[in-house]
């Protein structure tokens, strides 16, 4: 057993499971893999046969592909190889003149005795000639669609788990897009941050503001009363004062001036016309 | 011509040895094993026809009855094969062979009884009794459903030959007479003819329906005990 076998030879690796030296003959054969072989008896005569049948092909891949078309015949039964071969000696009509005479022989010399068989099988024969003829060529479709249906469903499993990966690439890719685009997010959050806090402070100043005037207010307005309190009392001392000053002769003196004085003027009155 | 008549039927040998054991295994040969996921049409067309018969006759089974799937579909393929090839003129069935259908029957409703004996005794022994028969016939009907039970696997066998027997013997006949009345007058002959093709077209349709029958009984047997 040389290291890599040809291209033509058994490869006893891979074929047989495993077993490996045959020149040794039941020596490399352990009991667990080839248990007929401890059979004094038939030991060799196994060894011999699994050595001539080839039980599997002598290399696993690539196997021989299937052809296409069946090879070809002429009348259903001979194949062309026949006539190719007949044809130097006897041109074409050779194989059908060889045929018909033998025909023609076997019946004349009844080596093919005509019975009731005969009847039999002309019609038997006729029956599958006409059914082949006719539905023939639609059970071959047939065939054919059974095997493009098994393959087609194969190459829908294929598709179908290419799709879900271009989908997943698909979203990915959008995703990745997404997230290039989150700055923007993040911009207008952080803007509304800046804008809320602007708004605290200023609402804040303002606040501060108000009250600080408040209490200036408060010292202004309560100064101002300080003032008018002050005026008013000043007012009210210097009335006082002025009234208690004036006496009681100087009052009467006052008072007949001003009764003489409307006299006249009550005189002039009359004279004018009322307004 | 008696001896034409039947010598068609008789175990062939070809100088002392029986080839009969070659004939019997001859079909399987038509059978090829798929080895590749796509194969050949032949082989694809088995393939469906396998797939939908082994779908429609194990509906009814159980778990239990489905282990016997490889037996039902071989022994449909084995008989509708070889009740075909019988037809091709000169050629041998054995199926015609009351020793042969009688060495499938037996075994087949033998293994079914046994295995419904075993698992369900109460269950196949109460099929020996229908339901719901008054009390004075109870005696007689146990004795006519064992007579029935134990007929099963003659009706199988003599069944199966009698039809595929019957129909050779009807197509060597009709041949003859075929034959006899072409020196006679022509026309006569002619109308035999079509008779004989129209016997050729029953007996193909009889080679596969016989084989149906045969393992669809065997399947019923087995539901019944399974």
């Amino acid at each position: 057993s040389d290291g890599a076998p040809g291209p033509g030879h058994w490869d006893a690796d891979a074929a047989a499971g495993g077993l490996v030296d045959l020149a040794v003959p039941g020596g490399a054969f352990s009991g667990r893999r080839a248990p007929c072989l401890k059979n004094p008896v038939l030991g060799p005569g196994v060894l011999q046969a699994i050595r001539i049948f080839h039980t599997r092909q002598p290399s696993l891949a690539p196997i021989p592909c299937v052809p296409e078309y069946g090879g070809k015949v002429c009348l259903g039964l001979i194949p062309k190889e026949f006539f190719q071969f007949l044809y130097p000696k006897t041109g074409v009509r050779g194989p059908y003149v060889l045929g018909t005479g033998l025909i023609l022989y076997s019946l004349s010399k009844e080596i093919y005795v005509i019975t009731a068989e005969t009847f039999s099988a002309i019609s038997t024969i006729g029956l599958l000639i006409y059914v082949v003829k006719k539905y023939g060529a639609s059970i071959g479709e047939f065939a054919d669609k059974l095997s493009e249906q098994k393959i087609a469903q194969l190459e829908e499993v294929k598709q179908a788990s290419i799709q879900q990966i271009q989908d997943a690439i698909d979203t990915e890719k959008s995703q990745q897009a997404l997230v290039q685009k989150r700055h923007y997010l993040f911009d207008v959050q952080r803007n509304n941050i800046a804008m809320a806090l602007e708004l605290t402070y200023r609402e804040r100043l303002h606040r501060v503001y108000r009250e600080v005037k408040n209490r200036l207010d408060y010292h202004i307005s309560v100064q101002n009363m300080m003032r008018r309190k002050e005026q008013e009392h000043m007012i009210n001392w210097v009335e006082k004062h002025v009234v208690q000053s004036i006496s009681a002769q100087q009052e009467k003196e006052t008072i007949a001036k001003c009764i003489a004085g409307l006299k006249l003027l009550a005189k002039k009155a009359p004279s004018q016309p009322v307004l | 011509m008696n001896e034409n008549l039947f010598a068609s039927f008789a175990a062939p040998s070809m100088m002392g040895l029986p080839i009969v054991v070659l004939i019997v295994m001859f079909p399987s040969i038509l059978f090829p094993t798929p080895s590749r996921l796509i194969n050949n049409r032949l082989i694809s067309i088995q393939q469906w026809l396998i797939q939908l018969t082994s779908k429609q006759m194990l509906a009814i089974h159980n778990q239990k009855g489905r282990t016997w799937a490889l037996m039902l579909m071989s022994l449909i393929l084995f008989i509708g094969s070889t009740n075909l090839l019988g037809l091709l003129p000169h050629s041998f069935t054995p199926t015609t062979q009351l020793s042969m259908n009688l060495g499938m029957a037996i075994p087949l409703w033998a293994g079914t009884v046994i295995t419904g004996l075993r698992y369900k005794t109460k269950a196949s022994l109460a099929h020996f009794l229908p339901q719901g028969t008054p009390l004075p016939l109870i005696p007689m009907l146990v004795v006519i459903e064992t007579i029935s039970l134990f007929i099963q696997p003659m009706a199988l066998a003599v069944r199966l030959t009698a039809n595929i027997t019957a129909g050779h013997l009807l197509i060597h006949l009709i041949g003859g007479a075929t034959l006899a009345l072409i020196n006679i007058s022509a026309t006569t002959a002619f109308i035999t003819f079509i008779i004989l093709i129209l016997l050729t077209i029953l007996e193909f349709a009889v080679a596969l329906i016989q084989a149906y029958v045969f393992t669809l009984l065997v399947s019923l047997y087995l539901h019944d005990n399974t």
